[in-house]
């Protein structure tokens, strides 16, 4: 696996994106500028380092939209998805428009700056948008190939990039949109992981076999559309499932996966994420992760608990 | 000019032009029991030389691709867009009828997924116009020469979405973007330091006042902006009076979203013979 970060990989696919099609255009709010500049120099006329002032430049990439031009707004994500909300709810969705937003600060990856720099709602907040596609791709490959897949569809479509990737070899040809991958069997309690969690919850597999716990790892990195289909297969074999996202518990992929649960009361259901309240502690993204159970030690207990008292 | 600083009524003739389309306002609103009368004859005239004099379009092709652009920001003022659309062949007298009706397309703020030749829904302040301001960089970046006019309320103006892009625009030299301002002093009401033309200015605008129920000014005011198209983001602030033509609705009492009663409605129509 390359050492490049997903963020070059965002800059890289939009220089081979924006010479192939003629209609794209990268509007930022000064961030990744730099990293952006071969794309400004091979797209002339077709970059705008905007200005500080989100709200106005979502609007401004739903008239774009209207144009036919394809849109691809990218700055911090609170500041992208949150304070700019109600334009891409109405600018962008009402009106039917596609645009990619492609943010940075994954949840807490702007660890010390504090929840100014957080977004650990944005899966909930992009669900309420009609036709809305959310995608967590956690390493360059899925970003590319998630990225070519479905920039043109007329949608409001999410790209969170995380600062870390899981750092797990896919193939581009496997990476698919609203395809979950089977990354591990088991038939004892499914373990479903998205974004930089699958390195984790592929650790805690691990542990969980040494204890005769057999664990499936299921990756997702279209939490919308979501593969229903491969989850509800999964969940009918094992009747268990941990569900572990760098996500505030409410609205996230947990909830979706806890609907399917309804399908079937046997299958018991557990959630490693945020608590539904503010991170408010300072600290690196690992202690971050340490101290919600974000973890190969948090999501083994969870599974571990999980499945032994279904056994009482 | 008169003081504004409390949110008065401007000094401006007593003349009333459109009185046809004033009274159909009226009547929508009566009917339809629904709509912003004072907000709607606040525009009317501008919206009237828009369509007569100004836009380039077609209601047979509502979607050219060589129409200009209008974008009402002040979504709450479509029933003054909806008589003008009725007058120039977007939509018929049975959807006039059907106002704020199930199965009708026309609702108290216009809806671009319904209405012909309206182009964005609009109704919450602040998206029109930098919705208007993607449209006129898009336009430079596929090289065509289709005019954008957003029509903003002065009130809209304490929208921050509005100078966020009226930085965009000036900073992006969109010369193909003129919007207007409807400047009612209703936004004085709330905010008397209101000295519109002083803040477009400072934002790089060319700016320019005119009375906004006068229909050579008007005129003159959209060939001026056109003149400046290539550079520069012109405004045309627009003095108007909110329910012009009908003395008792004039300003900014209780009439903003008021039904008229059946005497009231008999009054009004009175008022615009």
């Amino acid at each position: 696996m390359s050492g490049k970060s997903i963020r070059q990989q965002f800059a890289d696919t939009m220089v081979e994106v924006g010479q192939r099609d003629q209609e794209l255009v990268v509007v930022v709010g000064d961030i990744s500028h730099f990293a952006l500049q071969p794309y400004a120099e091979r797209c002339p006329g077709r970059y705008f380092n905007i200005g500080i002032c989100e709200s106005a430049m979502t609007s401004v990439g739903a008239g774009l939209a209207k144009l036919g031009l394809i849109p691809v707004l990218h700055t911090i994500a609170p500041f992208l998805l949150e304070r700019s909300f109600e334009q891409i709810k109405l600018d962008f969705g009402y009106h039917k428009l596609g645009g990619n937003f492609v943010t940075v600060g994954s949840a807490f990856d702007y660890a010390n700056l504090g929840c100014t720099h957080h977004c650990y709602g944005d899966f909930a907040l992009l669900k309420l948008v009609e036709g809305s596609q959310i995608f967590f791709p956690a390493s360059p490959t899925e970003f590319d190939a998630l990225f070519k897949a479905a920039y043109r569809s007329q949608t409001v479509n999410l790209f969170r990039i995380p600062s870390r990737s899981h750092g797990i070899e896919i193939a581009a040809s496997e990476i698919q949109v609203g395809k979950a991958l089977r990354l591990r069997e088991g038939n004892e309690v499914t373990l479903v992981a998205t974004g930089p969690q699958l390195a984790n919850a592929l650790q805690a597999a691990e542990r969980l076999e040494t204890e005769k716990i057999s664990a499936e790892v299921i990756y997702v990195h279209s939490i919308r559309p979501l593969d229903t289909g491969l989850l509800r297969d999964s969940l009918q074999r094992t009747r268990h499932v941990v569900v572990v996202e760098e996500h505030m518990q409410s609205g996230g992929l947990g909830d979706d996966i806890l609907r399917l649960t309804r399908e079937d009361p046997q299958i018991r259901f557990a959630s490693v994420s945020i608590p539904d309240r503010f991170v408010r502690e300072y600290g690196t993204y690992d202690e971050h992760c340490a101290s919600l159970g974000l973890s190969p030690e948090g999501i083994h207990r969870a599974a571990r608990e999980l499945v032994i008292k279904s056994l009482r | 000019m008169s003081d504004n600083s409390h949110g008065g009524v401007w000094n401006e003739s007593a003349s009333v032009a459109n009185l046809d389309l004033r009274r159909k306002v009226v009547e929508l609103v009566y009917q339809g029991k629904d709509g912003h009368i004072p907000s709607a004859l606040s525009i009317i005239d501008i919206l009237h030389v828009l369509y007569r004099h100004v836009l380039r379009h077609d209601p047979q092709a509502p979607k050219s691709p060589t129409r200009d652009y209008f974008i009402l920001s002040k979504g709450h003022g479509c029933v003054g867009l909806y008589v003008v659309l009725r007058k120039f062949g977007y939509v018929s007298d049975d959807d006039l009828k059907k106002f704020c009706r199930a199965g009708g397309i026309l609702g108290e703020h216009p809806d671009a997924n319904h209405i012909p030749g309206v182009e964005a829904s609009t109704g919450s302040l602040g998206h029109g116009m930098p919705f208007a301001t993607g449209i006129a960089l898009a336009l430079r970046i596929r090289k065509l020469d289709n005019r954008v006019i957003t029509l903003v309320g002065d009130g809209e103006c304490q929208e921050g979405t509005i100078w966020e892009a009226a930085n965009i625009a000036a900073n992006q030299r969109l010369g193909n973007l003129t919007v207007v301002v409807d400047w009612n002093l209703s936004g004085a009401q709330l905010m008397p330091l209101d000295n519109l033309p002083a803040k477009w200015s400072a934002f790089g605008f060319r700016s320019k006042v005119v009375d906004g129920h006068d229909e050579g000014e008007l005129k003159e005011a959209f060939e001026w902006s056109a003149e400046t198209r290539g550079e520069q983001p012109s405004v045309i602030v627009a003095r108007t009076i909110k329910g012009k033509g009908v003395p008792f609705l004039q300003g900014h009492g209780p009439w903003h979203h008021k039904i008229p009663s059946a005497e009231e409605f008999e009054r009004i129509m009175e008022a615009l013979r």
